[in-house]
């Protein structure tokens, strides 16, 4: 469709609690992964039907079947009573079936309002309509609420903006069916509240949504429904007002978890690092300091500084003032090589185009940074090279058939594991973690921070920067609070509540923020 | 899911090894073919002949492989060869000893690549234009360098090496062998290898993770550089003249093994052994259609055909066997 023709629901609404599709003996192998054993579920019209589970448990997979991106091995897809193919995601999307994937799938180097009209571009005789495009596109953006320019390039908007424009995308295709899959994984508080906004209209306006996290209070947020995969199998399925966080937990990774943010308190050291009115591009005149044995958590919006401030303190932008002391003496970091060097480690934000070499071994990715340790002279050694891998692999319990897996054939907290996993053994004394646990399960999310622990009881000091508030809340020992470049606040250890770290961050943009946490 | 104790990860550890294997027995498909429909093939002479043929370009196709490893391409192969046999001629008649003008000629290569890795890393130029600006000049200079004209080599030993064999194998083969074995081991068997693999895949996750990406690249065409000098002594030892118009299109011939080879244009897959075998069957093709008077204009209509078609097959086999 055209944009001038746009509407946000051109679906009729369908009469609620209708089924409007219904996987039957649902299948997919991928040679050496059962992914998705055979499941039955229905879903009805205009629910929101949330589905949780561990880390490859298969939720992605489900969804690349649902919407075309995949083959399915085996079983049978009922949509509206009638059996479909979905062999491609051309054919998902003409029945009204869409998704907004857990990567984001769009073209970096073209404008907002491009990426919304990928495919259906406004031509007349064949000559792109551009104005009118980003007009449209602008349009609907507002529309929904966000606050976002339609003429930029969309490499230009962090992540989480991204997949809030692929969340519009979506809307703009007659959608009966959308499936989102960990659309908050890296999003702030506020651009989340945008977004159940936005899937609360759509379900009053008839759309059938399917809403996957490891969010448990997102869960229970949004959804009427939610249905539970283990190990491909579907292990259950309850209405949302006659289950609770912990069977959920439960049915997830069959067993419970007393308690999720593991905290030991440490007595902190001497300084390792430390930043004296440090300035650089994004943030201006910080100073902090981290010492041994303890966390340090940044909280902030998406865009406050803190991923370029924690950049730049490991050389990989140039600073433009102040100083940096590391163990007490001044030192000039000029290349991440540098910092390394100094012992530290950076875990960074984005998996994709930071963090992996996607087409390499598992093995590869997390043995980079100690090639040298694991090699003598110039050559490897190949029984270290398969410890050190195996060990990660088994410590951090990530799912992979062996080593020699490529890293784009992991589920997505899989991949983030090995993000993390690659520093574990390189025997650093500053971590900094840069959203580590996105997109990971809550199993495995409690082992990260026991992790944590370990490497502060070896002496190691942490600098954690999360847009997730509880996580920065519960784990650090002194929680600094950005807000555009500047650091506008700093806590001890539950010193402060919710509400006022989040007003700080957010400080004169105090629209209401959905009145939670 | 579950991860099947069925050890379906055999087949992808062992890709490499298992294309490497395809690639030899259509080689030996030739060959058998070959001996079997004419009768001069298999003879000792021609076998000597194949192998001299397919040496150089075997050897410049390592270092190109190396370079496309990164993600980037080298099309100043063939011209380093040209202009390599140049500056080993020169040196040769000026009374320079013979293995100081070979020294100092691996030198120039290593110099050329220097400057590739400067341009690439330190200007920002994209690969392509700086190796194809390369390709165009250094012909210019050999020729400004030599008026146009070829040098003979005064040195009849120098030119004895390229002629004789050593345990019954031409001496050019043993030198892919020289190269071929330390390839392989710095490829696959050194943090380097792993480096090049890396920087190809994600070059901005390889900084993060310590990798000095800019040595990395510097290296890699380095490497191609001497590789495609020590080509250039090599066939002035052969033709024992020096002249910048030599090796023309070799840089095409290197690609082609590389691809035919297994190596992703795209960066960071390819192994050694691979593209060493794509020269071998390319000069298999040459040499054959060759015995069997094929027009040699066809002869370049077969290697494309069969570029497509091999390329073609090892990415079905990638999609479908993964
Ligand atoms: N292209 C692929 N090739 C081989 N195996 C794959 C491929 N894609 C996914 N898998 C495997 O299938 C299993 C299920 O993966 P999937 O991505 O569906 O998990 P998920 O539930 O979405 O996990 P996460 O919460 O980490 O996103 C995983 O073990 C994964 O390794
Ligand atoms: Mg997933």
């Amino acid at each position: 469709m055209t944009p001038t023709a746009h509407e946000v629901h051109p679906a009729p609404a369908l009469e609620p609690g209708r089924t409007i599709l219904e996987l039957r003996g649902l299948e997919k192998r991928y040679p050496g992964t059962h992914a998705l054993k055979p499941v039955d579920l229905a879903f009805k019209a205009s629910e929101i039907h949330a589905i949780v589970g561990e880390n490859g448990a298969g939720k992605s997979t489900l969804i690349k079947l649902l919407t075309g991106v995949m083959p399915r091995t085996s079983g049978e897809v009922i949509w509206e009573g009638q059996s479909a193919a979905l062999a491609t995601p051309h054919e998902a999307m003409a029945l009204g079936i869409n998704a907004v994937h857990q990567e984001v799938v769009l073209c970096r180097h073209l404008t907002v309002a491009a990426n919304m009209f990928l495919g259906e571009e406004n031509s007349r005789f064949g000559i792109l309509q551009q104005r009118a495009m980003v007009k449209e596109a602008q349009k609907i953006i507002d529309d929904l609420g966000f606050d976002l320019p339609a003429h930029v390039t969309l490499g230009d908007l962090t992540i989480g903006q991204q997949q809030l424009i692929a969340a519009a995308r979506a809307t703009v295709r007659g959608t009966k069916f959308l499936i989102f899959d960990e659309p908050t994984a890296y999003l702030t508080r506020k651009e989340a509240d945008q977004l159940f906004t936005l899937i609360r209209r759509l379900k009053t306006e008839g759309v059938t949504i399917i809403y996957i996290s490891h969010r448990m209070e997102e869960v229970f947020e949004l959804a009427d429904r939610v249905s539970v995969l283990r190990d491909g199998t579907l292990v259950g399925t309850r209405n949302i007002s006659e289950t609770n966080d912990a069977e959920l937990v439960k049915l997830m990774i069959n067993r419970s978890i007393e308690q999720i943010y593991h905290k030991e308190h440490f007595t902190p050291g001497a300084a390792i690092i430390e930043a004296r009115n440090l300035s650089g591009k994004g943030f201006e005149n910080v100073s902090m300091t981290v010492r041994a044995g303890e966390i340090v958590g940044l909280y902030g919006l998406i865009g406050a500084g803190r991923s370029e401030f924690v950049t730049t303190l490991y050389g990989r932008h140039k600073k433009s003032a102040g100083q940096v002391l590391w163990e007490g003496k001044d030192v000039q970091i000029n290349s991440e090589h540098d910092a390394i060097k100094l012992g530290m480690a950076l875990a960074p934000e984005s998996r994709r185009d930071q963090g992996l070499c996607l087409n390499l071994p598992v093995g590869l990715n997390l043995n980079l940074p100690i090639y040298k340790r694991i090699s003598s002279n110039l050559l490897i050694s190949n029984a270290k090279e398969k410890a050190e891998a195996d060990r990660q692999i088994a410590g951090l319990r990530i799912k992979t058939p062996t080593r020699h897996a490529l890293a784009s054939s992991l589920s997505g907290g899989n991949q983030q594991k090995i993000v993390i996993g690659k520093w574990l053994a390189h025997g650093a004394k500053l971590f900094i973690f840069d959203e580590p646990t996105v997109g990971v399960d809550v199993g495995t999310k409690a082992e990260i921070y026991r992790l944590f622990s370990a490497l502060l009881s070896k002496g190691a000091g942490i600098i954690l920067i999360s847009s997730y508030l509880p996580e920065v809340y519960e784990l650090a020992d002194t929680l600094h609070v950005f807000r555009r470049g500047k650091l506008v606040a700093t806590h001890g250890f539950h010193t402060a509540d919710h509400e006022d770290i989040l007003t700080q961050a957010l400080a004169e943009k105090q629209e209401k923020l959905g009145g939670k946490t | 899911m579950s991860t099947e104790a069925i050890p379906a990860e055999k087949p992808k550890r062992n890709y490499n090894a298992l294309f490497g294997l395809t690639l030899l027995a259509l080689l030996v498909l030739l060959w058998v073919i070959l001996s079997l429909s004419t009768s001069s093939f298999a003879s000792a002479n021609n076998i000597s002949n194949l192998l001299r043929q397919g040496s150089m370009i075997a050897i410049l196709a390592v270092g190109q492989t190396f370079v496309i490893i990164t993600g980037g391409i080298d099309l100043s192969v063939g011209a380093v060869v040209g202009f390599a046999t140049v500056i080993a001629a020169m040196l040769i008649n000026a009374g320079v000893p013979v293995f100081l003008a070979i020294l100092l000629t691996l030198l120039v290569g290593v110099a050329i690549g220097l400057f590739h890795g400067f341009g690439i890393v330190k200007m920002g130029l994209p690969p392509f234009i700086i190796t194809l600006a390369t390709l165009t000049s250094l012909r210019g200079i050999g020729l400004l360098m030599t008026n146009g004209n070829s040098i003979s080599i005064n040195n009849d030993a120098f030119q004895e090496f390229s002629r004789n064999s050593f345990l019954g194998v031409p001496n050019l083969f043993w030198m892919v062998l020289l190269v071929g074995i330390p390839a392989y081991v710095f490829l696959h068997h050194s943090r380097w290898g792993r480096y090049l693999f890396s920087v190809g895949s994600n070059a901005e996750a390889s900084r993060l993770s310590g990798v000095n990406v800019q040595r990395t690249i510097f290296m890699a065409y380095t490497l191609s550089g001497l590789c495609a000098a020590f080509v250039g002594v090599l066939l002035a030892s052969r033709i024992g003249i020096g002249n910048p118009t030599q090796a023309e299109g070799w840089e095409l011939q290197a690609i082609a093994s590389s691809v035919i080879g297994g190596t992703s244009l795209f960066g960071a897959v390819g192994s050694v052994h691979g593209p060493l075998l794509g020269a071998f069957i390319l000069a298999t093709i040459n040499n054959g259609a060759n015995l069997l008077n094929v027009n040699a204009f066809w002869q370049r209509v077969i290697t494309g055909v069969l570029i497509i078609v091999i390329v073609y097959f090892d990415g079905l086999r990638r999609r479908g066997g993964k």
